[in-house]
């Protein structure tokens, strides 16, 4: 689950003028043909740069979006519940494995990028820094967040890096299960009891500003993000992605007699594109900086676990085998 | 047939399945390696929709609906072995019990391939993949770590010996252990445990790990009677929860 | 740490937050690339890694990476460093085209040759070769499996991989009816229609 935002802020593209001109062209030849950049192919710092960058930020947004589910996972109600959520939460996990894997290709170590999500060092995505206090909040996730993940995650599959779009393909698979699952839990609380159906709008009350800034503020194409734009690296700005989760699922929302919090959502005829009250981005800026409800939380559990888990890949180390770069 | 005898063995099996399918997945997202955090986690699923193969069962045979059955007893009410309620402590506890418990297990479903309660029987050769897996999985994690580093050593030598007082609580017997013998249902838990020993005794000497002599060891029975340790009441408060704000609800 | 999670209430807290002893670069377990049989009859193709201790932990660990959903009907893994690349080629330019000659004076084995058909795509097995080294089975292939254009080969030596053993066979036995990972099994469609009914009544 991953969502748009900080990721492409202020980079520098100095570095282009001292790529060899010949090269880049091929590169970008190669890119602009729809052909796929595979590990072993050249290509300009500046793009394996923020290709390690983007994969990663989405690979810890995995193992760190199990945990909010996973703060359910021992509390799911019914046999089929608990199956499901574990096996929903176990996805997230595995799709952290896949695209670290991916980032590895391009030269970072999944320990290092490990490390580096403990110390703070990179990000995740902001809105798994929000508590989920009930059940329904769970069920918010599975659905929602997902399925915003996967209009991002649709886009970035169309991307020019083969490993990232192969790891993107298997993922969107198996979130086909999620969204169905969410939407599935949501139908049973909204056609439920009157507590289910008020435990669901609450969690909607709570979520739906943290959904809203999960595509990452309004970005205007600059000369900076015409570049990843071209390679392929960004695949549509954040307003576009937010458009189109609002297109899919703001009908499947109100069709379930759930309301929004936020009067201003309109879809504007004349624009076709939706209207809603702008999103506090402070906050958002708060809470990626690690000002948000969870944020401590979130990284200290992740420490737990490494820590915990330290005797057990010491024990396993053998000389027999070496670290190398995974082939693709 | 003695149905009172096969309810008995199908509850004390699907009770086993539930809890420690819970207790597994309390690592997802938690274990100490990604790979080994999905596996795991596989494995509690497994277990899980076992113990719910085995609640469709008990329904057939006029017990209750699988989710009410699970989710609305007592500790005193259930039927599994202490060894599965125990927390997780840290891995190479978890590891120890999944070992520990796996293989009788899979050599129980071995047995009940040949049951003459038909359906069990049935249920039991279609679970032979999984079961192959988790001991597949089992095996060669304690053979790695049991002769690792002496951090590795120590600690799966402390969690054995922790842990197979209740390992040998899996064996308390049945009241009606006679009939299941004698009908043919399963060979019972005396079989069993000596199966049992000698596959342990097996992988436990490819390692560097020491079994103590069986004579000292004492099984913690009680669980099949329902007396538990303190902890599967907390447990059971907990993974029934939601449930249980409105047990008529759908979730 | 006060938490919402009861688990996370419940761990032990070991070292201090913020803080981890920094891993040594590339101190750390091994690579292994992982091949999944789809269908019986089908080629094995590439689906991934795993990071693993050794080839057999590998094998073990990539099952339930890669095969708990889906159909599968075997798996095998190799260590990375087994595996032998052509360099990888674009547009109309066909990998084979820069094998040169090879040959070898070990005896001969098999090796498992896979070709990556589009770039981008998955690499699939292409057939076996009988080699006395890497350099030599990519020679052999050329001869023998280069049918139709692709943009990278692979080459291992058959002996290097962990299969998946007969036995073993029914590991994905109840993968079918594993249906609580399958979208098909979460059908609300009656439920709801019944609510929308209810609510325009």
């Amino acid at each position: 689950m991953y969502g748009g935002g900080n990721t492409f802020e202020g980079i520098k593209t100095d570095s282009l003028a001292q790529e060899d001109p010949a090269k880049l062209a091929e590169f970008e030849a190669r890119i602009a043909r729809g052909e796929k950049i595979e590990p072993t192919d050249w290509m300009p710092q500046l793009y394996r740069k923020q290709l390690i960058r983007m994969i990663e930020q989405h690979a810890h947004s995995e193992i760190i979006g199990a945990l909010p589910e996973g703060t359910w996972i021992t509390r799911a109600p019914g046999f089929k519940r608990k199956m499901s959520l574990m096996a929903k939460v176990q996805d997230e996990v595995g799709h952290a494995q896949l695209l670290y894997s991916a980032a590895e290709t391009l030269g970072k170590s999944r320990e290092q990028m490990i490390d580096d999500l403990i110390t703070g060092k990179s990000k995740y995505s902001n809105i798994f820094n929000y508590p989920t206090f009930t059940w329904a909040d769970c069920c918010f996730i599975s659905w929602l967040v997902d399925a915003g993940a996967i209009v991002n995650q649709i886009a970035n599959a169309k991307g020019s890096y083969g490993p990232y779009c192969r790891a993107l393909d298997r993922i969107c698979a198996e979130e086909s299960f999620h969204l169905k699952y969410g939407h599935h839990c949501v139908i049973y609380l909204a056609t439920g009891t009157p507590k289910q159906r008020a435990m669901f709008q609450e969690a909607l009350n709570r979520w739906w500003p943290p959904m809203m800034h999960f595509f990452g503020p309004s970005d205007k194409i600059s000369v900076h993000t015409e570049v990843l734009m071209r390679w392929k690296v960004k695949m549509g700005t954040n307003d576009d992605m937010r458009n189109q989760f609002l297109d899919m699922y703001v009908p499947k929302i109100l069709e379930l007699g759930f309301t929004i919090p936020d009067p201003k959502l309109k879809k504007n005829p004349d624009t076709g594109r939706w209207d809603y009250t702008e999103p506090d981005w402070e906050e958002f800026k708060r809470v990626i900086n690690g000002d948000g409800p969870c944020n401590k939380e979130r990284l200290e559990v992740r420490r737990i676990a490494e820590e915990r888990g330290r005797w057990v890949r010491e024990a396993l180390k053998s000389p027999k085998t070496a670290y190398v770069t995974p082939l693709a | 047939m003695n149905n009172l005898a096969l309810k008995e063995l199908l509850y004390k099996m699907a009770d086993d399945l539930l809890i420690l399918g819970h207790r597994n997945s309390e690592w997802t997202g938690m274990g100490p390696l990604l790979e080994e955090d999905i596996a795991f986690s596989s494995m509690a699923q497994d277990k899980i929709g076992q113990s719910h193969a085995l609640f469709q069962l008990l329904q057939q045979l006029g017990e209750q609906a699988p989710d009410t059955v699970a989710f609305t007893r007592n500790a005193e009410q259930f039927h599994n072995c202490v060894l599965v309620e125990l927390p997780n402590q840290e891995y190479d506890f978890s590891l120890i019990r999944h070992f520990l418990f796996d293989t009788a297990d899979a050599l129980r479903w071995e047995m009940l391939t040949r049951s003459s309660y038909e359906p069990l029987a049935q249920l039991a050769r279609k679970i032979q993949g999984e079961l192959r897996y988790h001991t597949l999985h089992a095996n060669t994690w304690v053979k790695q770590l049991g002769s690792a580093t002496e951090e590795s050593i120590g600690r799966l030598q402390h969690s054995l010996e922790t842990a197979l007082p209740y390992a040998l609580g899996m064996f308390e017997k049945s009241p009606y252990e006679q009939d299941l013998i004698t009908d043919g249902i399963f060979e019972g838990e005396t079989k069993l445990q000596e199966a049992w020993k000698k596959e342990v005794e097996k992988v436990i000497s490819s390692t560097s790990l020491r079994l103590p002599d069986w004579k000292i060891v004492t099984p913690a029975y009680g669980g099949r009677a329902g007396k538990h340790s303190e902890h599967l009441q907390p447990m059971l408060d907990e993974m029934s929860e939601v449930f249980r704000m409105d047990p008529t609800a759908e979730w | 740490m006060k938490s919402l999670d009861p688990r996370v209430n419940r761990l032990p807290v070991p070292g201090s937050p913020g803080q981890i002893a920094p891993k040594a670069p590339l101190d750390q377990f091994g690579s292994f690339e992982v091949f999944v049989q789809p269908k019986e009859g089908k080629p094995f193709q590439h689906e991934g890694i795993v990071h693993a201790p050794n080839l057999e932990m590998a094998f073990v660990l990539a099952k339930e990476a890669f095969t708990r959903r889906f159909l599968c009907t075997s798996l095998y893994v190799t260590d990375t460093r087994d595996v032998f690349v052509s360099p990888t080629t674009e547009g109309e330019h066909n990998a084979y085209d820069l094998i040169g000659e090879a040959s070898s004076d070990q005896p001969k084995e098999s090796y498992e040759i896979y070709h990556l058909p589009r770039r981008g795509k998955q690499h699939i097995h292409a057939g076996t070769v009988e080699a006395g080294s890497p350099q030599e089975a990519m020679w052999v292939a050329r001869q023998t499996l280069n049918d139709k254009q692709v943009f990278n080969i692979w080459a291992v030596r058959s002996a290097a991989i962990r299969r998946t053993k007969p036995e073993e066979a029914n590991l994905w036995q109840t993968l079918p009816d594993k249906k609580f990972r399958d979208a098909s099994d979460y059908k609300g469609g009656d439920k709801l229609k019944e609510f929308l009914e209810r609510r325009h009544a």
